[in-house]
């Protein structure tokens, strides 16, 4: 069954994801620390993209739609900065530059749905690299708990005020995982609330699959990476429960 | 606190609670009766499926790095009149003098190479081991949410089987540590005798460490020790596909011919 694209309507994506910050520090810090040009895979709307830039490092941006990148350049300009940004894919890009530093932030490196494209995009990433070079991505390590006990199961899994009108917005996903796969389908419902209460719908749909810790090592090394290390979270504490996020760094050999 | 002892320091204990454990030995008797050359089994043990294979006509060969339990496997084979090829031998690194047309690494031996580098190593020797066309087929638990669920690390009555001379029950226990992100277990196993009036006569304690492994990673593994083609089955020794509900992971890759 296809879905739409959470990606349709970046204005609220921009709404529904307004409140994650959690992972700018980190982000923000490797890029300024690599001291030259930087790339953001799966930068969309430049969430992550756009402080980075602001800050004054020189951060290229690759994304698969280019609707996000439309919104992420207009979000440049009333700010009064220059975006370049490239519409392609991570599994197989050219640029002509080459890359101190190579991020993969929020999870986007789980829209990968086979070993063989996870293996395409980092063998991708390693060429853009200069030698040296480091990949840094984030992605969630899968809970036992949540592949249990939320399958099938309708969750608010967002809810946040609309930025401009202060209503309600919120977001329910019903989630299905395939464990033998390492894959999840989401459905999602948001719903957008007015003075009387629910408003607007908008259904989306998105399918990740999920990596093992080990799994995912095997993955960097297997692509040419070396000096690979799995934190559990943005403050760079170890590895330690299923309910950490893993944050990685890798470096080209 | 002195570290327990190996399961496998005591082939006594360890026969006492699994020798009768039979459920996967038709599948790997039809695994050898299926292919031409001779069968190389890894982390052979005191040869509960090695015995039965040679047993049945089988060329079958064995590896394993525990001289007590190949010297059990020997004298159960004497007493079988059966002439077993015994190796000893670390699973990362051994040499046998000939070439097999499968390798088998059966009932969780698989999980005894603790880090991807004694995984790699594993996978490449056995390759090594096979002739060109053959394969490799290794059965071992799969680590559900269910699994990793059950925290309890109370004990938990794993066997119960009678003893093979006196009838009366021996109970192998397994108290639990497992780490989620690590993919390890460790256990400590308690393996009783109990006397005619029920009461623990004997208990028999040890402790090991097993690291369980995901789908994906051991397609990763099996690419990266050189091997090109592969099957991921579950079911228990069925030749069902690998499925939600299941909790074993049968893989088999060939070499090249």
């Amino acid at each position: 069954m296809a879905y739409t694209s959470p990606y349709v309507d970046p204005a609220l994506y921009d709404v529904v994801y307004q409140k994650v910050r959690d992972d700018l520090p980190f982000y923000l810090d490797l890029a300024q620390r690599a001291g030259g040009p930087v790339l953001e895979l799966g930068c969309g709307t430049g969430r992550v993209l756009l402080p980075t830039l602001a800050a004054g490092v020189a951060i290229e941006g690759l994304d698969l739609d280019g609707g996000m990148l439309d919104a992420l350049r207009s979000k440049a300009r009333a700010r009064g900065l220059t975006a370049r940004v490239y519409r392609g894919d991570m599994r197989d890009f050219t640029m002509p530059g080459r890359y101190r530093l190579i991020t993969i932030p929020f999870r986007a490196f789980l829209h990968l749905q086979s070993t063989e494209e996870q293996l395409q995009s980092l063998h991708c990433a390693r060429e853009h690299l200069e030698p040296g070079g480091l990949l840094a991505l984030n992605v969630f390590y899968p809970s036992a708990q949540h592949l249990k006990s939320d399958d099938g199961v309708r969750r608010l899994a967002i809810d946040v005020p609309h930025p401009v009108t202060g209503h309600r917005v919120a977001v329910f996903d019903v989630s299905r995982y395939d464990i033998a796969q390492q894959q999840i389908v989401v459905e999602r419902e948001i719903v957008e609330h007015d003075d009387r209460g629910p408003a607007r719908a908008t259904n989306v749909g998105f399918t990740l699959r999920w990596v093992y810790r080990w799994e995912l090592e095997l993955l960097l090394v297997t692509a040419g990476f070396g000096d690979v290390q799995i934190f559990g979270s943005f403050d760079r504490r170890p590895l330690q429960h299923d309910t950490d996020e893993m944050v990685v760094l890798a470096r080209r050999k | 606190m002195t570290p327990l002892p190996s399961p496998y320091d005591d082939p006594i204990a360890y026969d006492l609670a699994l020798e009768r454990f039979a459920e996967d030995l038709p599948f790997w008797l039809e695994e050898a009766r299926q292919t031409r050359g001779p069968v190389l089994e890894v982390t052979c043990g005191t040869g509960r499926v090695l015995l039965h294979l040679l047993a049945s006509g089988v060329d079958v060969d064995g590896v394993d790095l525990h001289p007590r339990m190949v010297e059990r496997l020997e004298a159960k084979a004497v007493a079988r009149g059966l002439k077993p090829r015994v190796f000893l031998g670390d699973m990362r690194d051994f040499t046998t003098p000939r070439r097999y047309a499968r390798v088998f690494i059966p009932f969780n031996g698989f999980a005894h190479c603790e880090t991807t580098a004694d995984q790699l190593a594993c996978l490449q020797c056995c390759r090594e081991h096979l002739e060109p066309g053959g394969a490799l087929v290794i059965d071992m638990s799969y680590p559900e949410p269910d699994y990793w669920l059950d925290t309890r690390e109370a004990r938990v009555l794993e066997i119960e089987t009678p003893h093979p001379e006196t009838g009366d029950p021996v109970r192998m226990w397994d108290t639990r540590h497992k780490d989620r992100v690590a993919q390890m277990q460790h256990s400590l196993i308690e393996i009783e005798e109990l006397d005619a009036a029920g009461q623990v006569a004997r208990t028999h304690r040890s402790e090991t460490r097993q690291r369980w492994v995901y789908r994906f990673e051991l397609e990763l593994l099996f690419r990266n020790a050189g091997f090109r083609r592969w099957r991921i089955l579950g079911g228990c020794w069925t030749g069902a596909r690998l499925a939600k509900d299941t909790d074993s992971l049968l893989s088999i890759a060939w070499k090249d011919g």
